[in-house]
């Protein structure tokens, strides 16, 4: 077989593209921010520019419902559970044996959330976090890959209270979901470490004064030099279940933050680089998007998987 | 000096100086998965699993700065 050039293109096909791509950077460059700041106001036409950037870092009203403020990250959420949804619902309502086209995208993408969850976990209780993570992990990824596609940002409309809106906008670049899906997580993660260790043992991990009282103890009963070591541990210990406790909860924050800040930032990103450059800067970015959107996601549901691992562990660790 | 354009410097110093620690952190981590991968190339799911759950720890911390930065500018 012949060689057909790159990529298997012929290669003045190829050359006609490589040329309209930069012509196109070169218009955009000349009518965009950064050519009006170097070259000035050449009179090119209005409809080549974009304006400037204003991103609100509140989630703004679009309208209300029942006295209710639905903000338009409410609506993308709607959507992408929509979405969620009608997949599952077009894959379930024919299952065969012998799956068939969307019935294997989606039995794979669950076998490996499956496999991910028991690599980590362990056989019995990866399948038990499976559900949480795996409806953590769909749903953050929608949420990021969605926002990506046309129409979010670029629909406008007049808010609830008169100013403009869009109507779409990423559900991950509004600081309460992030927020919601960190409770979600730190709730089950306790609730898994207390049924496990067969409830409230399960918060002698923070408050470990045991090895402090039996010191106490033994001080009390004349052995000074045992009790001693054992007074000092102790001390240490309650130290440490202090920290422990206080990681717990900062744990919620960190969530919360990594993964509005990583979502926000992409967002500001991708808006700054059509400011700048019109029409083709932006496209390497997008790409960007598409990768922080799955590892933001997989981060999100992989670190549930891995405290809930700790948590549910942490007890055999005293007995042993 | 005029508020905005100290918030304007301070987000500048605030996002440059957060990613300081995280960059480096972040090739220390890449340093040992490939020292790592060098001695032991068929436990390379192991291994990058667990890098990559290590990045976005320490990503993360750069993410505070960056935020800290975002409401320097469109915020306060």
């Amino acid at each position: 077989m012949p060689k057909r050039g790159f990529l298997g293109l012929k290669r003045p096909f190829l050359g006609a593209v490589f040329l309209i791509i930069v012509a196109l950077f070169g218009i955009s460059f000349i009518s965009g921010a950064l050519g009006r700041s170097i070259l000035g106001d050449l009179g090119l036409p209005s409809w080549l520019s974009v304006s400037r950037p204003d991103p609100h870092l509140p989630p703004e009203v679009v309208f209300r419902l029942f006295g209710f403020p639905i903000t338009n990250t409410i609506l993308a959420s709607w959507l992408s559970i929509l979405t969620l949804v009608a997949i599952s619902f077009a894959v379930t309502r024919r299952m065969r044996l012998i799956p068939q086209k969307l019935q294997v995208i989606f039995e794979s993408v669950l076998g490996w959330l499956l496999k991910l969850c028991q690599d980590v976990a362990g056989e019995e209780n990866g399948r038990r976090f499976f559900p949480l993570v795996a409806s953590i992990f769909l749903f953050v990824i929608i949420n990021a890959w969605l926002s990506l596609l046309p129409g979010f940002g670029s629909i406008v409309l007049t808010g609830a209270e008169g100013e403009a809106v869009h109507l779409l906008r990423g559900a991950n670049t509004d600081i309460n979901l992030p927020l919601a899906l960190a409770l979600i997580s730190f709730v089950f993660v306790e609730y898994w470490g207390i049924r496990s260790a067969g409830g409230l043992r399960y918060f002698s991990r923070f408050l470990n004064v045991s090895r402090f009282l039996r010191g106490l103890g033994k001080f009390f009963k004349g052995k000074l030099r045992d009790g001693i070591s054992f007074l000092f541990n102790g001390v240490i210990d309650i130290f440490v279940g202090i920290l422990e406790a206080l990681s717990e909860l900062v744990r919620i924050v960190s969530f919360t933050f990594r993964l509005f800040g990583n979502m926000t930032g992409g967002e500001i990103l991708i808006l700054i680089m059509l400011f700048l450059v019109p029409w083709v800067l932006a496209v390497p970015f997008y790409g960007l998007e598409l990768l922080l959107g799955f590892v933001q996601a997989l981060i999100f549901g992989g670190l549930t998987l891995v405290f809930a691992t700790i948590a549910v562990a942490a007890h055999r660790r005293e007995e042993a | 000096m005029e508020a905005e354009t100290m918030k304007l410097l301070a987000a500048g110093i605030c996002m440059g100086l957060g990613a300081l620690g995280p960059g480096i952190g972040i090739g220390i981590l890449g340093l040992g998965a490939m020292q790592a991968l060098g001695r032991n190339p068929e436990a390379r799911g192991p291994i990058m699993t667990n890098m990559i759950l290590a990045i976005a720890f320490a990503e993360a911390v750069a993410i505070y700065a960056l935020v800290v930065a975002i409401v320097l500018i469109f915020v306060a």
